[in-house]
């Protein structure tokens, strides 16, 4: 979720760093990435229900909580119940061979953290890039990919791509706004993301695939697939128009990132 | 010598020969004997006054002496059989393949004398002293066995050495005289035809006496003994050869795998002096495709004077080979994802899998069809036989029928197939595979935790790995990279993230792998085991005509995610497990061709899709010899097995080719085959430089020979006494004889030293 609003200033959540070994590697476990991004308070920061947030912890840990308990519900996948979040950068980096990222229309990663994301990219893990709208979000987050695997072009996804599929038969890409904006419709208005010139009514999934094919990158656009489900419990409308979608496609993903 | 100075007569007389009395015993023998007590008992009456102790010995003595002089009485005799004069014959035969032109030696410097030398200057002491009066016949023999009449142009020319063969010749088919024994003079090599058939040669009754020529070692050599090599291999993979070494004096050799010119792989091996032989195992690149000749080279660094056996040479078919790999997993996680990856990149291995995605949805990847694993699981016995290999992940046995767990049983008893059974919470008995048949086939026990409080058998946990000592002599154990850091390359993987704990190891069970949960250096992001209690980590065994595994982990994939991405370790492990286990189930048509002697043993075996024997077709094989001219042979059935073989001679050495067309008519319902260019395979006829293997003194097989015919083993500067033993050998034209014993020296020997004895002891105790 990207909505700015005020309120009482607060400190970002402050999660406790887990060593390598805290977490059950026998478990699949949604790891949340941490990064920085450019600009001040309405840019690489907001205000909302209470507290400042920086924008790589948009929707962090609800969602991915939310997530986890529904996968071990819904699938065969064996869920963490808590999630992980780490930097590129961190060294055990690869013992989550799967990572999400949120709210990246501001995002700047270092030399450092371009490295350590190839190279994650390389060996096998699966990034998901989610919540963030319009063309001018694209083209920051294209950019910051072009240093990451420069040469490599965006495909868009038809409907008929296997990560459609792999569990549950998704025939459109929903589009799932912020809980706050989906009583006015499903667009998020254009106000509440950077340069929102460009259109943001169509939702997609766009990749970088491997070599191989596989796919490697895939970024939710014009869409926010976690909002669907941090936001789960907050209204029957909210979740059976949008919660349950969410759902269907992130388990698409998750089985998809652990067959491919 | 003593033996017949004493007794007259030599050893084998008496071994061969019985104890007679020519002279009557009679009524002036029990006279005589009556007499001779009577005069004992008179002169003992002077005894009377003496002890009991002191009398008995006298007694003893006198008694003794009285028996020798009644047995000299009764002409003492030894009847024996022994040769008849002037009608036998001795074959002697002369080895002259070309190990009799090395040094007699072991010191070469000291002794320059070559073998066949030695065995020219014996063979005129063999013919005039030790034949025991036959005549003699002169035979030299190689390759072949060959009558001649002088040594003197003997050359140590033939290229092998064909000893029990022409023994076998010589016993069996000599028919101009009646042969008593046949004498070898030879270094007891054999390198043509079949050392352990002596029942023909034994059965001929023809005592064969080898006189043993040549050194038991060879000072300075190092020498190849053996070198396997699989038959055949996939491009673009790593195959592991295995040599044999045997050394004498230690020290160290440069081994080199060569392809024509091309270095493909060069280590150096210490020879260890205590440890004569070595066994030593080299991978190297298979490259493309095609058939080649890799020979393995030692360069010894000290000077060697036996070069001619520091190479060997062998064919390996270079071809692609497809492995079905079936991955039936319940549980969508890393494993499973990191092993496709790592299996993507091998052409040559076809993975299919099913996982179960929810409760009631799976997901297939990797089919041919639509059709393929529609229902699941195989829905026949033929089409999991179909499959090579089998992996189970995490998944429950209740995922399975009865039939189908009787049939995956039997896909590795009766198919031949192999199973991989992989960690997991629904893996092993935790998956209630315990009380499934399958479970006999696992090379370890499943033992299910019972209790409320019992903890899972599979968790999380910290591990190092380290391959065994079988596992580092094994393909499996080999993770690319320098060879000379094989133990380092599976130390400095990142750890493993958890185990699988594993019942206890069956008889047959190989742990290749072990698991090391213990004390680690973390230096950066490298983590380096120090120590650490091992548990098993990998494990197979043979099971019916299959393999089976078992993994004792599900978290390799941290070796892929934790590693540079160009660090081809989990690649390699998993390609290599993969290949290994596949690589070992049994095809459904097999070619295989031996070479025995100067023939090919082609051998076909031929089954249906349930992998039972193939009835009702003929098979033709075609053989393309090195210089072409193909011909084609019709192979016969074997009963019992539905295999088809034949034994085909060939003309001369080098490479020869056998295609055998398996797409004819068959009867049998399903179809003949399942390549579509047939079996083909090539075996080479000869070695280059074979009478420099094993060029010591073969003693075992020597004696082997002289127990089997009742010979002896003589050695050249020892032949006094063979006369005697081929006198009293037993073959031939025997005579009955009775040869006299009254004047043997051994009994007036034995009556002086009884009267001595006695005289001495009256003298001692004041008697005289």
């Amino acid at each position: 979720m990207a909505w700015l609003g005020l309120g009482a200033l607060a400190a970002p959540t402050a999660l406790a760093q887990a060593s390598p070994f805290e977490y059950d590697l026998t478990n699949f476990i949604p790891t949340r990435i941490e990064y920085h991004s450019i600009g001040g308070q309405f840019e690489a920061y907001y205000y909302y229900d209470g507290r400042y947030w920086e924008r790589w912890e948009t929707d962090f840990p609800q969602a991915e909580q939310n997530f986890g308990k529904r996968l071990r519900e819904l699938t065969a996948v064996v869920a963490s119940r808590a999630p992980a979040r780490r930097r590129l950068t961190d060294p055990d980096l690869g013992d989550s061979p799967f990572i999400f990222m949120s709210d990246v229309g501001y995002m700047r990663l270092s030399q450092a953290e371009i490295e350590a994301l190839r190279n994650y990219l390389h060996n096998g893990g699966f990034l998901w890039v989610d919540d963030f709208w319009g063309d001018a979000e694209w083209r920051s987050l294209e950019a910051a990919m072009e240093e990451v695997l420069p040469g490599k072009r965006w495909t868009a996804l038809p409907i008929e791509h296997p990560i459609f599929h792999t569990v549950f038969d998704i025939e459109e890409m929903p589009q799932i706004p912020a809980r706050d904006f989906a009583r006015w419709g499903t667009t998020e208005p254009p106000s509440q993301h950077r340069y929102p010139q460009g259109s943001m009514t169509t939702p997609s999934i766009r990749a970088y695939k491997d070599d191989d094919g596989r796919l490697m990158v895939i970024a939710t656009h014009n869409t926010d697939i976690a909002d669907g489900w941090e936001r789960e419990s907050y209204g029957e409308f909210y979740f059976e128009n949008f919660s349950t979608k969410a759902y269907r496609v992130g388990i698409n993903v998750i089985v998809y990132a652990l067959t491919h | 010598m003593w033996f017949e100075w004493l007794f007259k007569y030599p050893r084998h007389a008496y071994e061969q020969g019985e104890l007679a009395f020519a002279g009557e015993i009679g009524v002036l023998w029990w006279t005589v004997a009556i007499v001779l007590l009577a005069l004992s008992v008179v002169f003992s009456r002077r005894l009377a006054q003496w002890s009991v102790l002191r009398r008995v010995p006298i007694h003893l003595l006198q008694l003794a002496a009285i028996a020798v002089i009644l047995v000299l009485i009764a002409q003492p005799v030894l009847e024996v059989t022994r040769l008849a004069p002037g009608v036998n014959t001795v074959a002697v035969l002369v080895d002259s393949s070309a190990s009799m032109g090395l040094p007699t030696s072991s010191d070469p410097e000291a002794d320059r004398r070559t073998r066949l030398a030695v065995a020219k200057d014996l063979v005129p002491r063999v013919v005039t002293e030790a034949t025991g009066g036959a005549k003699t016949a002169l035979f030299h023999f190689g390759d072949h066995l060959a009558r001649i009449e002088s040594t003197a142009a003997l050359e140590p020319h033939d290229g092998r050495s064909r000893l029990v063969d022409s023994l076998t010749d010589l016993a069996t088919n000599y028919d101009e005289a009646a042969l008593a024994a046949i004498v070898v003079l030879t270094d007891g090599a054999q390198n043509a035809g079949d050392s352990t058939e002596l029942e023909a040669l034994s059965a001929a009754g023809i005592p064969v006496h080898p006189i043993a020529i040549g050194p038991a070692s060879v000072r300075g050599d190092v020498e190849l003994l053996e070198f396997a090599l699989p038959a055949r291999a996939s491009p673009d993979t790593e195959v592991s050869a295995r040599l044999v070494i045997r050394h004498h004096d230690g020290g160290e050799a440069r081994v080199r795998v060569l392809a024509g010119e091309a270095v493909l792989a060069a280590e150096s091996v210490s020879l260890d002096p205590g440890t004569p032989v070595v066994t030593k195992d080299i991978a190297f690149a298979t490259g493309s495709e095609g058939l080649k000749e890799i020979t393995v080279e030692l360069q010894p660094t000290a000077q060697d004077p036996l070069p001619g056996n520091n190479l060997r040479s062998r064919l390996l078919e270079v071809d692609r080979d497809r492995y079905r790999v079936l991955y039936l997993e319940g549980e969508p996680r890393w494993e499973f994802k990191f092993i496709r990856r790592a299996v993507a990149e091998d052409d040559d291995i076809d993975l299919v899998t099913w996982l179960r995605t929810t409760a009631r949805k799976t997901y297939r990847q990797g089919t041919a069809d639509p059709e393929e694993l529609a229902d699941g699981f195989p829905r026949s016995r033929e089409v999991l036989y179909s499959y090579d290999l089998v992996i189970i992940g995490s998944l429950p046995a209740t995922a399975l029928g009865d039939e189908q767990h009787d049939w995956l049983a039997a896909f590795v008893a009766e198919r031949g197939g192999s199973l991989l059974a992989l960690a997991g919470r629904q893996a092993l008995a935790d998956g209630g595979w315990d009380v499934k048949p399958l479970a006999e086939a696992l090379p370890v026990v499943l033992e299910r935790r019972t209790g409320p409080d019992a903890p899972p058998s599979y968790a999380a946990g910290e591990y190092g790995v380290r391959p065994t000592e079988q596992g580092l002599r094994s393909v499996l154990g080999h993770l690319g990279g320098d060879p000379d850091n094989r133990s380092r390359n599976w130390e400095t993987l990142p750890l493993l993230a958890d185990y699988h704990q594993l019942g206890a190891l069956k008889p047959g069970a190989t742990t290749i792998l072990e698991a090391l949960e213990g004390v680690y250096d973390r230096r950066g992001t490298d983590i380096v085991v120090r120590e650490g209690h091992p548990v098993p980590l990998l494990v197979t065994q043979v099971y019916g005509f299959g393999r089976s595994a078992v993994l004792a982990t599900a978290s390799t994939w941290r070796w892929r995610m934790r590693t540079p991405p160009d660090d081809p370790r989990h690649s390699v492990f998993w390609r290599q497990l993969i290949r290994h286990l596949a690589g070992a189930s049994l095809s459904r048509q097999r070619l295989s061709v031996a070479v025995e002697g100067d023939s090919l043993d082609v051998r076909v075996g031929l089954k249906n899709q349930r992998f039972e024997p193939v009835e009702g077709t003929a098979l033709t094989a075609r053989i393309t010899p090195p210089e072409g001219g193909a011909f084609e042979v019709d192979l016969s059935r074997v009963p019992g097995d539905g295999s088809f073989a034949e034994t085909v001679p060939v003309s001369g050495p080098g490479v020869y080719r056998v295609d055998v067309d398996t797409t004819g008519s068959g009867t049998d319902a399903s179809p003949l085959t399942t390549r579509a260019d047939g079996l083909k395979a090539l075996a080479r006829v000869g070695t280059p430089n074979l009478e420099q293997f094993g060029a010591t003194l073969n003693e075992p097989l020597l004696l082997r020979i002289a127990q089997a015919t009742g010979g002896r083993v003589w050695r050249e500067d020892d032949v006094a006494g063979l006369g005697d033993a081929i006198a009293f050998g037993g073959a031939g034209v025997q005579e009955r004889q009775r040869l006299p014993l009254w004047n043997a020296p051994i009994l007036y020997l034995l009556l002086v030293l009884l009267k001595g004895a006695e005289w001495s002891l009256r003298r001692y105790w004041g008697a005289i």
